[in-house]
């Protein structure tokens, strides 16, 4: 290698922290096109998921981001891991080193924690046409409305379908804390942690990222079948993960020193 | 209804959207001021997703409303769902009743989890640890 004082043109990504006994597997893959190898960096009982990145190009393509998640939850599906935030790069692997040494007690009673847990996220969508029906049922003024636009023109009822749509997304958004509300109280009792996230969609009806101790999996499985049971034909339900606890690690930080 | 189990990892059946939702700006901030050598980088943009109420949003629940078809929806059950939904804006959260799910359920929730996160694919991109946790 040529020396060089000009800033480095590879960098290395750190795409998280795990137990040192964890390896990946020859196959694992990072970010890039074609995608990079990923190693380990190892500092006493620590190491970091690391794969070289050229500088030169912007990170945060599709294919950037599947790869950094699938890693992360593949590892926190096996060993308990800190991901570390998209797109940090460190000049090499000493500065990881460096970093890992620094940061060695903050990290490893947060390792410690997520021991045999796993974070899962579990979304309902509202089936828009069944819950359409319960509000146009419940609301009158809605129904009203709805008799009012129906076999007339578009264009002349813009104001009637503004009010009636203003009315329905009300209606849902009303929905949505009360069935959200429900999820708390019966997944709360199941899972280490929860939290409530902003819905990402206009028929969100719940979503919420929540903690799950590995030995009480059948018991999450088990409540999360009874809501999609319940809620069968006007919410789909959906669980995904196991995933690395990317919404717990600041509030893991922040209870540490409890 | 079973729930539909998507494994982790942007699999098969986790879509983009589903991606960004879950890990833009989460995970473990690295600060400059305390670490060394963060080496600035630049990151495409990516947008959150944020649920605006928007004049399309509400034109396109009226649309919705329009269309439904009131009467082949009577026949399915719709009453049980209305007593639910009044409850639900009223505010009695948890009150609606949720019968046990059957045996029935929980396994067909668990072939679907089998399907998904099949044998191949499990250790493909996947570390392994070395010794037993």
């Amino acid at each position: 290698m040529a020396t060089d004082t000009t800033a480095p043109r590879v960098g290395m990504m750190l795409y998280g922290v795990v137990p040192s006994d964890v390896e990946p597997t020859g196959s694992a893959q990072g970010v890039g096109n074609p995608p990079a190898d990923v190693t380990t960096v190892t500092e006493d009982d620590l190491a970091a998921l690391v794969s070289d990145v050229p500088l030169d190009r912007p990170l945060g393509r599709p294919d950037d981001l599947t790869a950094y998640q699938r890693l992360l939850d593949g590892t926190a599906a096996v060993a308990p891991v800190l991901p570390v935030r998209f797109g940090t790069v460190l000049r090499d692997a000493e500065a990881i080193r460096q970093l890992l040494a620094d940061q060695h007690d903050m990290i490893v009673p947060l390792l410690d924690r997520l021991e045999g847990r796993a974070e899962y996220v579990v979304r309902g969508r509202y089936i828009e046409s069944a819950v359409i029906a319960e509000i146009l049922d419940t609301d009158s003024d809605a129904r009203q409305l709805r008799e009012y636009i129906q076999g007339r023109p578009e264009q002349e009822t813009t104001q009637q379908r503004m009010a009636l749509g203003e009315r329905i997304n009300g209606a849902i958004e009303a929905m949505r804390q009360a069935d959200t509300q429900t999820a708390v109280d019966r997944i709360g009792k199941v899972v280490e942690d929860l939290v409530v996230a902003e819905p990402t969609h206009d028929l969100d009806a719940v979503h919420l990222p929540v903690l799950v101790e590995q030995a009480h999996r059948a018991e999450f499985d088990a409540v999360l079948a009874e809501l999609a049971d319940g809620w069968s034909g006007r919410v789909e339900m959906r669980s995904l993960g196991p995933a690395a606890p990317y919404d717990f690690v600041d509030r893991l930080a922040l209870a540490r020193d409890d | 209804m079973s729930v539909v189990q998507a494994g982790g990892g942007g699999g098969q059946s986790s879509s983009l959207a589903d991606v960004i939702d879950t890990i833009l700006d989460k995970g473990l901030v690295i600060d400059a001021h305390v670490s060394v050598a963060v080496v600035g980088i630049e990151i495409l943009t990516i947008n959150a997703r944020v649920v605006v109420a928007s004049v399309d949003t509400y034109l396109r629940f009226a649309e919705a409303a329009n269309r439904l078809d009131l009467k082949s929806q009577e026949g399915s059950g719709l009453s049980d769902m209305v007593g639910g939904a009044k409850g639900a804006i009223a505010g009695h959260a948890g009150k609606r009743a949720i019968e046990g799910a059957g045996e029935k359920i929980l396994s067909k929730a668990g072939d679907v989890l089998e399907q998904i996160a099949g044998p191949g694919e499990e250790d493909r991109d996947r570390p392994r640890r070395r010794r037993g946790g």
